[in-house]
């Protein structure tokens, strides 16, 4: 691998990284602060990966576990959008970069989670993406559509993620784990390869 | 019966509104700036009655391309095409009409108020395919921005998702809205019906009330209208519908040769708006049942309450808002 190419690499990763949020912004101008809150995740590579990713373990441990995040991971982001706003608290790049790290080798490994512990899971991450994407609102923001539409995308993407990994994770009629389970770990490898990457691009700067 | 009382009382209330309303005429702090084109794409512009605050306060937005430093204002080739608009219109400036005079062929105006804050101009001479993508652009964003932003219209397709679930039911119903929802806009576009638009809105909020009602009903087991005739009712409350769609419309200012393309246009728009919000519900009722993901028995009717109460909040308001205005 040449320099020139290392650099423009790790130059097109860390404008990955940095995405903002101006695309939000324009939404917000034609559509309202509703649109404006459910369209603000999808300017930001952290929630991207992070919502996938928690939607695809989730939705790999089954239905009865699963089906939980439906009211959890939403409840998380009414939550942290409040603290956001209340504490100005955000999520920093390296616990991010952690969180994908984690769920990525939790997928990775299969790891068998119990409800107990993914719901606590969920709802943290939830906390704190929800925190990120209210905390620089300017003034003119109406806060509570802001919240109400990052809520209800939070719900669309969760279920959407979850079933559609419950229908792609389909065994073999004799019980034996499919290619697509090899699949979903493997995408867990790339989650974790990200959050890895992330996590050395931030302490590096 | 009930059901049929219900949708008698409805279709009463909106024949009793559908009658064309009479314009009041009322003073206005008027002004009129003229467009005078000199050679293709350049006019020369200039106030023939200058409003009450004077004309270098007018806040003028014209087309991107066009440069304005009146008297001078320079469209290049591209000429006047696209929107027009004034920012500060109020009480000391409710009226502005704007003359454009071509080199060749009629002269034409056009009246921005607060009532039409936005006029589109297509063009002087005759259409151009630029012209008519411009005029594409403008109008299927703008029907798609405005059934997304309507919460009310949303809610009513969402209530006879609800009832009628999926298949080719739901095609049917959805299409026999689109019909009447398409057939209405056209005939208040072109001016053949009228609709004071507070009431209409009322009646809009009373078409959701009765798709809630409908919902309990059929979680009660008993067969309502809409779950027997699932068209008719969509298509008669997409009648409603539609003129409400036609409201937005005549906000802004359209030529009169504009018209039919106009509303073709932002018919696509809503329609493309409404197929994705009908696409996601299905997609996300797809997953709750992949989930297994079902309301508790308790809180099976909480939906359709939901629907009811909003829409009847909507409705008192709204009447209110008729009762203020009289």
């Amino acid at each position: 691998m040449t320099s020139n190419f290392r650099c423009g690499l790790i130059s097109a990763a860390m404008l990955l990284i940095h995405a903002n949020a101006a695309e939000a912004h324009i939404v917000a101008a034609r559509l309202g602060d509703f649109y404006t809150g459910a369209l603000h995740p999808l300017t930001d590579v952290q929630d991207i990966v992070l919502w996938i990713a928690m939607g695809v373990l989730a939705g790999s441990l089954g239905s009865t576990k699963g089906r939980w995040l439906i009211l959890v991971f939403p409840l998380g982001l009414l939550a942290g959008s409040a603290l956001g706003h209340r504490f100005g608290v955000a999520s920093t790049g390296l616990a991010d970069a952690a969180m994908m790290l984690a769920l990525g080798l939790m997928l990775a490994a299969a790891a068998r989670i119990p409800t107990s512990l993914l719901c606590p899971l969920a709802f943290g991450l939830a906390v704190i993406r929800g925190a990120a994407n209210g905390v620089d609102l300017g003034p003119e923001t109406d806060r509570l559509l802001f919240a109400t539409g990052l809520v209800c995308m939070g719900y669309v993407v969760m279920t959407l993620t979850m079933a559609l990994t419950l229908a792609f994770r389909s065994t073999a009629p004799d019980g034996s784990a499919s290619w697509r389970t090899i699949a979903i770990r493997a995408l867990g490898g790339w989650i974790a390869a990200i959050g890895l990457m992330m996590a050395g691009l931030v302490l590096a700067s | 019966m009930t059901a049929i009382r219900y949708l008698r009382l409805a279709l009463l209330l909106f024949a009793m509104i559908v009658l064309p309303s009479a314009l009041s005429a009322h003073e206005a702090a008027m002004g009129v700036l003229e467009f005078r084109e000199v050679r293709p794409g350049a006019f020369i512009g200039r106030w023939t009655m200058e409003p009450s605050i004077g004309a270098a306060r007018v806040d003028l937005r014209v087309p991107s391309h066009c440069l304005l430093r009146l008297p001078e204002m320079n469209c290049g080739q591209k000429g006047l095409v696209g929107s027009i608009t004034i920012g500060n219109l109020g009480s000391n400036m409710s009226v502005v009409l704007i003359k454009v005079i071509p080199i060749t062929g009629e002269p034409r105006s056009y009246t921005i108020s607060t009532a039409n804050p936005v006029v589109s101009i297509l063009g002087t001479g005759a259409p151009t395919l630029e012209a008519w993508i411009e005029l594409a652009k403008v109008y299927v964003n703008y029907g798609i921005d405005h059934i997304l932003l309507g919460a009310d219209h949303l809610l009513f397709v969402l209530g006879l998702i609800w009832i009628v679930g999926g298949g080719w039911r739901l095609v049917k119903t959805i299409t026999a809205f689109t019909i009447g929802h398409s057939a209405s806009l056209a005939a208040a576009a072109f001016g053949l019906i009228g609709v004071p638009e507070r009431p209409l809105n009322a009646c809009i909020a009373l078409s959701i009330a009765f798709v809630g009602v409908e919902i309990v009903k059929q979680q009660r087991g008993e067969t309502g209208l809409t779950a027997r005739h699932p068209w008719a009712v969509a298509f008669t409350f997409g009648l409603v519908h539609g003129i409400g769609f036609a409201g937005a419309l005549a906000g802004l200012g359209l030529e009169r040769r504009l018209l039919p393309a106009a509303l073709l246009f932002f018919n696509v728009g809503v329609e493309i708006g409404q197929l994705a919000f009908v696409l996601l519900v299905l997609a996300l009722i797809w997953a709750h049942r992949r989930l297994d993901a079902a309301l508790p028995r308790w809180g099976e009717a909480l939906p359709a309450y939901v629907i009811g109460s909003v829409s009847m909040f909507w409705f008192f308001g709204r009447i209110a808002r008729v009762f203020a205005a009289i």
